[in-house]
């Protein structure tokens, strides 16, 4: 899975730790996601989305596997 | 922060006892005692940048664990685990063929069980959940 979040971040002029900080978590963890080194929670993957006002999809590109 | 203050601690037991060992034994002589007291000092300093790290989190207003550090615990304590069992496996082959005392024998297990729990927290921290 792949996602936007570096991305949007720089378009919101947000740093990842105030990133990390709106949505409750380290910012290791949103350094992680940057990487694809992590999958988020469903939960994580909402709070992020939101913070962007856009939906999970947009943020995060799936592979299709069926 | 309770929790930081105990890892701490626990360091700083870990660290006194292992330089009051290599004080009173001729730690030179033994490659035995040298590679415990590395494995040891290796721990301490895991457990004194686990302290840090949390300290530094809680200064900066961040959670000290998040869904992120338990699931690196969780995969790197089931990682550790089944490493473990060959480990134990390779030393109840040494112990056929070398004549160590049971005590030697419990410290070797219960210390490379420790270094392998913390090579597999290294492991999944560095490498990530990529296909998961």
């Amino acid at each position: 899975m792949n996602n936007r979040i570096k991305e949007l971040r720089a378009r919101f002029d947000l740093s990842q730790l105030d990133l990390a900080r709106k949505v409750g978590v380290r910012r290791e963890t949103i350094v992680f996601l940057e990487k694809g080194k992590y999958n988020p929670s469903l939960k994580l993957a909402y709070d992020i989305s939101k913070v962007f006002k856009l939906s999970i999809e947009e943020v995060f590109i799936f592979d299709e596997v069926v | 922060m309770k929790r930081t203050i105990i890892i701490f601690v626990v360091a700083a037991l870990m660290l006194t006892s292992l330089i009051m060992w290599a004080l009173n034994s001729h730690i030179g002589d033994n490659i035995q005692e040298i590679l415990m007291i590395g494995g040891g000092l290796i721990l301490v300093g895991f457990a004194i940048y686990i302290g840090v790290t949390r300290a530094r989190n809680s200064m900066r207003n961040e959670p000290p664990v998040d869904e992120l550090s338990k699931k690196i615990m969780t995969k790197a304590s089931s990682l550790s685990f089944y490493i473990s069992i060959y480990w134990l496996l390779f030393l109840m082959y040494v112990s056929d063929r070398v004549p160590w005392e049971t005590h030697t024998m419990l410290g070797a297990g219960i210390l490379g069980m420790a270094i392998i729990f913390f090579g597999s927290w290294l492991w999944v921290k560095f490498y990530g959940f990529r296909h998961e």
